[in-house]
């Protein structure tokens, strides 16, 4: 029964109608319109739907808004005061804590509370103030920075950090760490993602998911669900199209919703669209499915025995993939070498977990074009995969991109809520709306591959590796996904970072009644790089040579390629090494700390951007095309920009679809444009979310967007200065070749005191040739990659590399490891904005210490995830964040646009092996299955006691009580 | 993910929330903090149809010394439970509870009331409270009646609570010369954390610690290794009548790890919180001897 309550938000009272089952959180977000807060777990776990009580922050999921009457309630749109940012939020601004920003709001608001109450906070008091708002992309360095500046009542610009760049840019707007340009925007929550979009007419779907891991589906009955008030349609196999979809071309293998067989505990069965979200959650639980529950196989060893259960029958013993690559003569190397170590690794189920979940509403303009918004890393592909599945001119695809809340490759493929929103809005002729919650993300999938990893190393007398084989089984789950391109990666990347001369690889992607693993940052690569780490590590001991110097020798060189037909351009693997080796005190500290103080290195690379485009072929309606032979090269420009230069020449428009998702692409495309037409950052839109707007890139994926899309803005930019030309030389009296633009004015080379302002050229252009445009488009070079099956995954312009060094304590009693410092150098090339940079890296060193400690996907007996949220799937609060010190050596990438290279996925890659390394260090064991968990390592302890009778270490409470 | 349709009453008087419960009778649960049942409704672990909001009653809230010791109103937030200054000076084992529990915005909604009615195996609070020897009130309409916490847990999620009594307050007995108590806990990461496994203990030494500091009582209780906060009456006798040292506290520590009685889940198996439990055990037993000796200092 309705009530009606007048609530006081930010000072104003509002009379408003709710249910008494209404949370406070929805009634801001839907009948205030305060949107600013987020919903990001919906059960008190994430903190993103912060609000002040009373000055106190708490979870406003978890606070009735009926019993709210009389209290005064604070969202992060009360914190600025008539459009002015507080210092707080000018700090987050300025330091950097900002990313996706889907977080931000619970952050800044919580941060605020405890400013008000104490303001000079130390930093144990920060971080346990916000230890109940989670981010995946920061690192938490930023926000610690930014609210111990405001705590110290320093008000001036840039960043507070000691994190390291080279000194050396002699541009006036690339090479500087100027603030996000959605920062503002994020900070005051009126950044808008999909599920803060409400369209007028607008209803809500819901996608029921499998109860079982496998089955046949032998009836459905939809009467009750149909007949429940407010429901609109229900959908099942039966009312979607016939086309299967996927990621990898070869192996489509999903349906939008089950047909037959259901392959995973929440495998799509139908979905409802209603009124309300609520009401089409209450149908879901009226669908009535009868199953034939079939034996179902969890574990890729059983999969490909003999006699097992089969998922689909053209994966035959469900082997989805196989790979075997052969270069050189790895026999031999090993014949020749001195000395050979085997080990067998084992990874982890590790989920992206970004904050923000799935979200997409669809709905049809009359002329049959399909408006879709989505919350996707690849604007472009879900266009393509629209158009294949609904049999639709991808022409008539319109794809909305708007504020992402994160994706670490968890949204770079085309989701079920995709489809089922367009299916579900064209049927009933209105738009819908779906979201994920947090559980239906787990059961989704789509994160990293957890790898079975057979490692053979061959080394000379000095250490020299002269012989690598590697044998992967990828636990791949039910459909393939990006799982043909992972289980290539897992080998491809492997000789890029040292010289091996003889490497076999070989790579079986089995398929299991999980959900369908995909591609996350560092795709496919950093199990098998933590794997070889450790093992290298391993094999440095048995030599007796120290960590470090085993890398020097065998650290790969600028201008190389490799065993693999991998063109290694600029490469400055040395210095990251040598870098952070002298900064951490390697030389001091290496075997030489105290049991239960560790330090470890490990290091890691990856493409920027992937040297062909996922399908093959041309843009084109792709459900009846047919299979195109592989050329090696690129058929059309991977990345395309439009810039417009406004009537007056004081605002320029870049468009391109480019996609922001929180890592930086729009602020580093912005900057990279701003350089090649020689204005200031400030004068620049951009526009990147709408691809009635913006024309093709392919997406933020395979960390491609700094040097692809740099390009092409780059070239955008540079193509309007060029028409630009002859009219500022008739103005400046001199030859077009003569006319150089900076500072937003454009002169005669070498002689800057013959100038006109840049804007007064770009008017005179428009009263001559109309508008004034300019276009830019990157294509990978051809060529790129070997001949051998699968050669052209690792493909790139570029490779990136990079060292860390970690620093940590194990407590030998319980087994828990803290992380106490990290320091990490990079060769990201030449960098366009250094704090975005190093914000990649801080995020990067956060989330992949916690995928080595914390993070695991787990199932029980019958394939139901039991950890599928954000308490039992434990992910590093700002209480366990290390210390980090980031570095960039100077490199400059002659294949990138202004020198640069990536650094959003190659930051993650270090990570893994540096932590496993330290416990050993730390330990004298070695733990080698992920996550290393504190059992783990009291396990391997115990063993060695067993082994040795050595006594393990006690903690020395007895001592201090006594 | 939504509550199902509800309705809240907003009770002034623990008369009022007697009559509401008697009127809506089994389908009906109070409503306090609601960080546990709005989650439960939600995830639909429990279903009810009115919630009965004990926050408006005033004599509920509050902390306050007693003759025979310390009062917590059974609504006082958790955070008020850290931030009282009666807590921090007179009874400061609690915030070893009370200040790692969850995270802030937890803390500031849910009461210590609602942390001890849930019994919740792993919930942080109880395990102290009955190391100090912590007993609640419990009203209904009927009376008044006492129970001690040793006592009122009867499982997961169960105690002798009846679904018409309200906890009203939480008695804690004032801790004499030469006692000391703490809690241990261990979490999978620092901040916003359950408990895999946590131990308190308390000690009560001889005389005002010149009388050799021999153990004259001890309390040993687990946590989140068994289905209510368990005693370990054996950890208890293996310090009895001795000076704590690494034998005696090692021969406890055995002895609790022998009592737990865990259970393998995404936080841990049974084998491990065993390990937690022997390694906690005696953390927890020498913090609350180095305080029980500071107390006679």
């Amino acid at each position: 029964m309705t009530v009606v309550r007048t609530l006081t938000v930010n000072g104003n009272e509002y009379t408003v109608a709710v249910d008494p089952s209404d949370t406070l959180l929805d009634v801001l977000r839907d009948k205030l319109q305060l949107t600013g807060t987020k919903k990001g777990c919906n059960v008190g776990d994430c903190g993103a739907c912060t609000v002040l009580v009373d000055g106190k922050p708490v979870n406003s999921c978890l606070v009735l808004a009926a019993g709210m009457e009389g209290r005064a309630v604070t969202t992060v749109e009360g914190l600025a005061e008539k459009g002015e940012l507080s210092p707080l939020q000018k700090s987050f601004v300025h330091e950097g804590a900002i990313q996706c920003g889907f977080c931000t709001p619970g952050m800044v608001t919580t941060a605020t509370a405890l400013l008000e109450n104490n303001p000079d906070p130390s930093d144990e008091e920060i971080k346990e103030a916000l230890a109940g708002n989670m981010c995946r992309c920061t690192g938490y360095s930023g926000i610690l920075r930014a609210v111990k500046r405001c705590g110290h009542h320093e008000n001036h610009d840039g960043c507070t950090c000691n994190n390291e760049t080279p000194e050396k840019s002699k541009h006036e707007t690339v090479g500087v760490s100027i603030p996000r340009v959605d920062a503002a925007d994020k900070v005051t929550g009126r950044a808008l993602y999909t599920e803060d979009i409400a369209l007028k007419n607008m209803v809500h779907g819901k996608i029921l998911g499998s109860p079982i891991a496998h089955g046949r589906i032998k009836r459905i009955d939809v009467s009750k669900a149909v007949s429940l008030p407010g429901v609109l349609a229900v959908i099942t196999g039966a009312d979607v199209p016939d086309t299967m979809y996927g990621v990898s071309p070869p192996r489509y293998d999903e349906y939008v919703l089950a047909r037959e067989k259901v392959r995973h505990v929440g495998d799509e069965v139908a979905a409802v669209a209603a009124v309300d979200e609520k009401t089409a959650e209450r149908a879901l639980s009226l669908i009535t499915v009868e199953y034939e529950e079939l034996p179902a196989v969890f574990d890729p060893h059983a999969a490909v025995a003999d006699g097992a259960p089969q998922l689909h029958d053209r994966y035959e013993n469900n082997i989805n993939t196989v790979v075997d690559n052969r270069f050189g003569d790895t026999e031999r190397g090993f014949r020749e070498s001195h000395h050979v170590r085997e080990e067998t690794f084992v990874g982890n189920s590790v989920y992206q977990c970004p904050m923000e979940p799935h979200a997409s509403i669809a709905t049809w303009d009359h002329d049959g074009t399909l408006v879709l918004y989505t919350s996707t890393q690849v604007p472009h592909y879900v266009q393509y995969m629209m158009a294949h599945v609904l049999h639709i001119p991808l022409g008539k695809v319109r794809v909305i991109r708007p504020a992402v809340g994160g994706g670490f490759g968890g949204k770079a493929e085309t989701s079920p809520l995709d489809l089922c929103s367009a299916i579900l809005s064209r049927k009933i002729g209105r738009p819908v709306k779906m979201v994920y919650a947090r559980a239906e993300m787990f059961h989704h999938g789509r994160g990293r591959h957890k790898q079975h990893m057979k490692f053979k190393l061959g080394v000379d007398r000095d250490g020299k590796i002269k012989a690598f084989t590697s044998e992967i089984h990828l636990d791949g789950g039910a459909y393939t996904s990006f799982g043909v391109a992972t289980a290539y990666y897992a080998g491809s990347l492997m000789p890029s970072l040292y010289h091996i001369p003889n490497y076999d690889y070989k790579g079986y992607r089995v398929m299991t009644n999980k959900p369908a693993c995909g591609a996350m940052r560092g795709h496919g690569v950093p199990q098998p790089r933590f794997a070889f780490e450790c093992l290298l590590n391993m094999v440095a001991d048995d030599l007796g040579l120290d960590p470090i110097e085993i890398r020097r020798r065998n650290a790969m060189t600028p201008n190389t390629l490799t065993v693999n037909d991998m063109d290694i351009g600029s490469c400055e693997f040395l210095a990251t090494l040598e870098s952070a080796c002298s900064r951490s005190g390697w030389d001091e500290k290496y075997g030489k700390l105290p049991p239960g103080k560790g330090i470890g290195v490990g290091c890691g690379g990856f493409v920027s951007g992937a040297g062909y485009c996922i399908y093959r072929g041309q843009v084109q309606l792709s459900h009846e095309k047919p299979r195109e032979p592989f050329q090696k090269k690129s058929v059309f420009p991977h990345a395309n920009a439009v810039l417009k230069i406004s009537e007056d020449g004081m605002a320029a428009v870049l468009m391109i679809g480019a996609a922001e998702i929180g890592q930086g692409s729009d602020t580093v495309l912005t900057q990279m444009c701003a350089e090649a037409l020689g204005i200031p950052a400030s004068r620049l839109r951009i526009r990147s979310e709408d691809s009635d707007i913006s024309p093709l890139d392919l997406g933020a994926y395979s960390s491609r967007v700094t040097l692809m899309a740099g390009h092409a803005v780059s070239r955008a930019g540079a193509a309007v200065v060029d028409r630009m030309r002859p009219v500022a030389a008739r103005m400046l009296d001199c030859s077009d070749s003569e006319v150089e633009a900076r500072s937003a004015r454009m002169f005669v080379k070498g002689d800057e005191s013959r100038s006109v302002p840049w804007e007064e050229v770009a008017r005179r252009y428009f009263n001559d040739n109309g508008p004034l445009v300019g276009t830019g488009c990157y294509k990978p070079p051809d060529g790129l990659g070997g001949d051998h099956k699968g050669a052209t995954v690792g493909t790139s312009p570029a490779y990136s590399f990079g060292t860390s060094v970690c620093e940590i304590t194990v407590d030998l009693d319980t087994g828990k490891v803290d992380i106490e410092q990290f320091t990490d150098y990079h060769d990201c090339g030449t960098p366009i904005n250094p704090r975005a940079v190093h914000g990649q890296v801080e995020g990067a060193i956060v989330m992949g210490a916690s995928e080595t400690l914390l993070e695991d996907v787990q199932y029980d007996e019958r394939g139901r995830i039991l950890n599928p949220d954000l308490h039992g799937y434990a992910m590093m609060t700002i209480k366990d964040a290390p210390e980090i010190f980031s570095g960039i050596v100077d490199s400059y990438e002659p294949r990138g646009p202004y020198g640069a290279k990536e650094i959003g996925e190659g930051s993650t890659l270090p990570v893994l092996g540096a932590v496993a390394h330290a416990i050993a260090s730390a330990t004298g064991v070695w733990v080698k299955d992920l996550p290393i968990t504190p059992e783990k390592i009291l396990n391997a302890l115990k063993n060695r006691e067993a082994a040795t009778g050595e006594k393990r270490y006690r903690d020395c409470c007895g001592e201090q009580g006594a | 993910m939504y509550i199902p349709d509800i309705e809240l009453h907003e009770a002034g008087t623990l008369k009022q929330a007697a009559s509401l419960m008697a009127q809506h009778g089994p389908d009906a649960r109070w409503l306090a903090g609601g960080t546990d049942v709005l989650v439960d409704l939600k995830t639909g672990r429990v279903s009810t149809s009115h919630l009965i909001s004990l926050n408006r009653i005033e004599c509920l809230h509050g902390i306050s010394e007693t003759d025979e010791g310390l009062r917590i109103g059974a609504l006082t937030t958790i955070t008020e439970l850290g931030r009282s200054s009666l807590v921090s000076e007179k009874y400061s084992p609690i915030l070893d509870a009370a200040l790692q529990m969850a995270a802030q915005q937890v803390r500031n909604m849910a009461t210590a009331g609602g942390n001890i009615t849930s019994a919740v195996p792993c919930a942080d609070l109880p395990p102290i409270l009955k190391a100090l020897g912590a007993s609640v009130t419990l009203w209904s309409m009927e009376g008044e009646r006492r129970v001690p916490l040793d006592t009122f847990f009867t499982g997961p999620r169960q105690t002798l609570r009846r679904s018409d009594e309200v906890l009203t307050a939480i008695h804690i007995p004032e801790m004499p010369q030469g006692f000391g108590a703490a809690y241990a806990r261990f979490a999978q990461r620092n901040g916003n954390a359950i408990a895999v496994a946590g131990v308190a203990a308390s000690l009560l030494l001889d005389g005002d610690g010149t009388g050799g500091g021999t153990v004259q009582k001890a309390r040993v209780v687990l946590n989140a290794v068994a289905p209510t906060p368990k005693h370990v009456p054996e950890a208890e006798a293996a310090l009895a009548g001795k000076k704590p040292d690494a034998e005696s506290v090692q021969a406890a520590a055995g002895a609790a790890r022998a009592a737990a009685e865990p259970i393998t889940d995404v936080r841990g198996t049974a084998e491990f919180r065993r390990d937690l439990v022997e390694a906690l055990t005696r953390r927890a037993l020498w913090s609350a001897y180095k305080r029980a000796k500071e107390s006679t200092a």
